[in-house]
């Protein structure tokens, strides 16, 4: 009766060496001498290799027989079986193969040794080796014999596997240390993430505290102008009410004084009108009023306005005669006050010459309306920065000259409002020219509406 | 991949078989060493055993090819080391490897080679001048 010790199956080369070993190893166990236990390795590397090569794979069992104190080692395949075994047995077969050895000269290392082969079934070889002597009482031994073999990996596939085991676990440890880096970084990430927000909460709070403060100082600009217009208007009909001599006559002198009093004021007066009107463009509080009119009145009104001044001088104000112009339908009032502050800076900068007031169609439906004067003109890199408020430029008639810097701001804003666009060309020392391209029609006003007014005009 | 690894010693290589090769290994050995003489021009081989346990069919074979081929590549081969129990099993087995030289140790084997090579160590000219 055969105790099964191991088994061994035969699935590639590395297989014939594990299967030499464990007999190697089993010898050992059992007590065979070291002598015993390479004829014995040796034998079954031979059969090993014979299953392996003539069968392509099979499988060797270890077992004992406990009463006759045998090793019996089994190699057993599903090959075609052994052909010429009387002759392979006679040593008398050329193996064309092999030295020609492997089963006769396993025979001879082996105490016992039992071919079983049928062609085409397969073959069985049963070797045995007498053991030295089992003591009684050793089958327990020889139990844990079995589960030592089991344990222990022997040389080959299994230490391969453990190499590799280890080197999976060097890789994961590996990857376990990136894994922590990473958690570390997105860590650093989020925080980042929450001072940016935060940052972006602040910078949200500072645009609303600035909006609020602009909208506070255009709130105070225009409440201011309010309240500064009216004592201003007191001291302008006051000043009337003296020179028109309505309380008595004044000496030359004091009629002088009041007349610069005058003056003044109504600058001033200006200049409140000018900041009121800003500060309700920039707080988007400006209302239009459309009406239906012809560029020629508001040309007509204007060289009224500006005769006076300059009666006698040696700069002329002239009208271009106009093309035919569409009809206006914008806000007048906003026109001609661009058109003011255009003439009159104009001439405020022209020591002699001309200030030419044009117009013409554009081919989009546009009316371009030039001031050209003869003037000092305005340097490259000033003629943005005019359009700015409160910028002044020096210049020895700028210097004479009374101004709030305020005239070419508001216009362009004005332009903006009804639709145009303000622009100025200009040479130093020879002129400028100021050109507003203006529709004729307010944008916003539907187009029918338009004719309409005009038919009933 | 797996390799035997074969050392360069002046004129000769050496080969020191520490692991139970498996019969690929021991095919990539004999196509390795044949390489290396030829590239080499090595006069002599000297193959180690002595760590092999067992030597069976196959390996025997395999030594006894390297023999022949380094014999036509014009070197000689030693077998050095080969435990008592595996020459044993290797006589019993029917395994004589013929053409294959032997000799106890690597130092052995070296004045073989030395010898066969008729360049003779230092000690050996000694002694042939006394006698």
């Amino acid at each position: 009766m055969a105790l099964p010790l191991l088994s061994v199956e035969l699935r590639g080369e590395q297989d014939i060496v594990l299967a030499r070993q464990r007999a190697r190893q089993i010898a050992a166990h059992l007590g065979l001498d070291s002598q015993d236990q390479t004829r014995l390795a040796t034998a079954v590397s031979e059969l090993a290799r014979n299953a392996w090569q003539y069968a392509g794979g099979g499988r060797v069992e270890y077992g004992l027989h406990g009463h006759d104190s045998l090793l019996t080692v089994t190699v057993s395949d599903r090959g075609p079986g052994i052909p010429h075994l009387g002759l392979v047995l006679d040593g008398r077969y050329d193996s064309p193969t092999g030295m020609g050895v492997g089963i006769v000269g396993s025979r001879r290392l082996v105490d016992q040794f039992e071919v079983d082969t049928e062609p085409g079934r397969g073959t069985r070889i049963v070797m045995g080796k007498r053991l030295p002597r089992l003591e009684s009482g050793a089958v327990p031994a020889i139990a844990e014999l079995a589960h030592a073999l089991a344990a222990t990996a022997p040389d080959g596939a299994s230490t391969e596997l453990r190499e590799q085991n280890r080197e999976l676990l060097n890789t994961l440890s590996a990857l376990q240390a990136r894994q922590l880096e990473i958690e570390r970084l997105n860590g650093e990430l989020a925080e980042t993430n929450r001072g940016v927000l935060a940052l972006y909460g602040e910078l949200d709070e500072k645009a609303a505290e600035l909006a609020r403060a602009s909208e506070l100082k255009s709130q105070f600009l225009s409440d201011m102008s309010h309240e500064l217009r009216t004592p201003l208007h007191s001291i302008i009909n006051l000043t009337r009410l003296l020179l028109e001599r309505l309380d008595g006559p004044l000496t030359p002198e004091q009629q002088r004084q009041v007349a610069l009093i005058r003056q003044s004021a109504t600058g001033l007066s200006q200049l409140v009108n000018d900041l009121l009107d800003l500060a309700r463009i920039e707080a988007g509080k400006t209302t239009l009023r459309a009406s239906v009119f012809e560029l020629a009145e508001v040309c007509a009104t204007l060289r009224g306005v500006f005769r006076p001044l300059v009666a006698g001088d040696a700069v002329s104000l002239v009208f271009a005669e106009p093309p035919r112009l569409p009809v206006f339908h914008t806000d007048e009032g906003r026109l001609s006050q661009i058109l003011r502050n255009l003439i009159s800076n104009a001439l405020k900068f022209t020591a002699a010459g001309e200030v030419v007031v044009s117009a013409a169609p554009e081919r989009d439906g546009t009316v371009r309306i030039s001031v050209r004067d003869t003037g000092i003109g305005i340097a490259a890199g000033d003629q943005e920065r005019i359009f700015e408020p409160y910028v002044q430029l020096d210049n020895p008639l700028q210097r004479n000259a009374t101004g709030t810097g305020l005239g070419l701001p508001l216009s362009r804003r004005l332009a903006t409002l009804l639709g145009g666009t303000l622009t100025v060309t200009s040479t130093p020392g020879e002129g400028s020219c100021f050109t507003l391209t203006i529709p004729p029609l307010l944008p916003g006003l539907p187009a029918s509406d338009a004719r309409l007014e005009l038919e009933h005009a | 991949m797996e390799r035997i690894p074969i050392l360069k010693m002046g004129d000769f290589l050496l080969v020191t078989i520490q692991v139970d090769m498996h019969d690929r290994l021991a095919m990539t050995l004999q196509d390795d060493l044949t390489e290396r003489i030829s590239r080499t021009g090595a006069h002599g081989v000297l193959i180690d055993i002595s760590s092999l346990e067992i030597v069976d069919s196959f390996i025997g074979r395999m030594l006894a090819n390297i023999a022949g081929m380094a014999r036509v590549l014009d070197a000689a081969t030693v077998v050095v080391g080969m435990q008592p129990a595996v020459a044993i099993t290797l006589v019993e087995l029917g395994l004589e490897l013929p053409g294959v030289r032997t000799a106890l140790d690597v130092d052995k084997g070296m004045r073989v080679l030395r010898h066969a090579l008729g360049r003779p160590t230092p000690q050996e000219a000694d002694a042939g001048a006394e006698g």
